[in-house]
């Protein structure tokens, strides 16, 4: 089993990443999938997301630090679902400034023991540039980039497409790249015009459906529960399952 | 740049440079050369790149009334932090056509800050973009006169015009 090793990526904050890394792979295990979620962000917001709450918490972050294995740190959160948290000491990844390009390879060298057989690996990655982002692109094979349907969205998206062009080149290979529209308001002419421009720029890459912005997805994380836990029969939680289903069988716009 | 079109709600398109093969954007520098150098290369930049907080050089970004956009330089300007404000730069260039540079409180700034701010002079002639710096220290017109830089930067009849 060949595991899909994809980055939730997007440098701007609030687009939606953590949200969709939370329902996108819970709606995957739920269609009978093995999925496992690295929280590779310091904040802890997926792992709160999943209703992790513990702040000592070790995780990924003691994996990045040579201490532990990535199997050692996986939590079952939800059946089929496994979670690597963030864990306290995270922040230190950020301040390493010695070991060149070592500092990008931790997480490939640890997924490269992985034991354990997933379909699909995500790593839900910080709102910055830094090295836990560098790590996250060594990584993966795949990026998901969750947008907002707003003007300073592309600007952000401008401003990521330029950096996964520089890893692309450095690391001579080439992400399958897929876009999420998040937080979509269809009402919103803004929103047309904004989808419309990238769809120029991104043809056949934007996953089909569209997660629209609704109440309920903002509302889940502090129960700790899911779309699919929270609000099971909403807009919500259809949108995601068929963006999973989307995801599968790579139907795009 | 993508043509403005007056049904469209999207004035300047930041994407546009993708498909203009020409665009500094589109190229990557980093050659394949050398892999081992390249993969180290890429994870110096992004590890600087973090250092300055993007955040940090939004609240330098003031926004008048009028749509003018303001950026205030810090007292000390250097290569520490040159990066920060080519980034500050970068998006009130995509923000408005109209920028103010306050060098009021700058008591120390080196060369490659008043290189980057006579590009920004000439980028906004290009792209029809009004820049301009106002108030400028003693020390800033000082170190610009030292350069020959004062005339292209106009901060040579900005001080006249203050006193």
């Amino acid at each position: 089993m060949t595991t899909r090793i994809v980055a939730v990526l997007n440098q701007k904050g609030g687009v939606g990443k953590t949200t969709t890394s939370t329902n996108l792979t819970h709606a995957l295990a739920r269609l009978g999938k093995q999925v496992s979620v690295i929280d590779l962000d310091p904040q802890n917001h997926l792992s709160v997301s999943l209703g992790m709450h513990a702040k000592q918490q070790s995780g990924i972050d003691e994996v990045l630090l040579g201490n532990k294995r990535l199997d050692e740190q996986a939590l079952e959160v939800r059946q089929g679902l496994r979670l690597i948290p963030a864990g306290p000491r995270l922040q230190e990844i950020e301040q390493l400034t010695e070991g060149g390009a070592h500092r990008g390879n931790l997480l490939r060298d640890a997924i490269g023991d992985w034991q354990i057989q997933q379909d699909f690996l995500f790593i839900d990655c910080p709102p910055s540039s830094s090295i836990l982002v560098a790590n996250a692109l060594f990584a993966a094979n795949e990026i998901l980039i969750p947008m907002t349907s707003d003007y300073l969205a592309l600007q952000g998206l401008s401003h990521l497409i330029g950096t996964i062009k520089k890893f692309e080149t450095a690391l001579q290979k080439k992400y399958y790249l897929r876009l999420i529209m998040s937080r979509y308001v269809a009402t919103r002419r803004l929103s047309q015009v904004v989808l419309n421009t990238i769809q120029k720029y991104f043809p056949r890459q934007i996953l089909a459906t569209s997660i629209r912005e609704t109440a309920a997805l903002a509302e889940c994380p502090s129960f700790g529960k899911t779309i699919f836990e929270y609000r099971p029969r909403s807009r919500a939680a259809n949108d995601f399952t068929e963006l999973a289903n989307d995801f599968l069988l790579d139907r795009v716009m | 740049m993508a043509e403005k079109d007056d049904e469209n709600l999207i004035g300047y398109d930041p994407l546009a440079w993708m498909h203009d093969p020409s665009s500094d954007m589109a190229a990557s520098e980093i050659t394949a050369d050398a892999p081992e150098s390249t993969e180290e290369t890429i994870v110096e930049s992004i590890a600087t790149e973090s250092t300055f907080d993007s955040e940090a050089s939004f609240e330098t970004i003031e926004q008048s009334e009028d749509g003018t956009n303001r950026i205030v330089l810090e007292s000390t300007q250097g290569i520490q932090n040159v990066q920060a404000l080519h980034e500050s730069l970068l998006q009130a260039f995509n923000l408005t056509d109209s920028i103010e540079i306050d060098a009021s409180e700058v008591q120390q700034i080196d060369t490659a800050t008043l290189q980057l701010l006579l590009i920004a002079k000439r980028s906004g002639i290009n792209l029809q973009k009004q820049i301009s710096i106002d108030f400028p220290s003693e020390r800033f017109i000082e170190a610009a006169e030292l350069l020959g830089l004062a005339e292209m930067l106009e901060v040579d009849q900005a001080a006249a015009g203050f006193f």
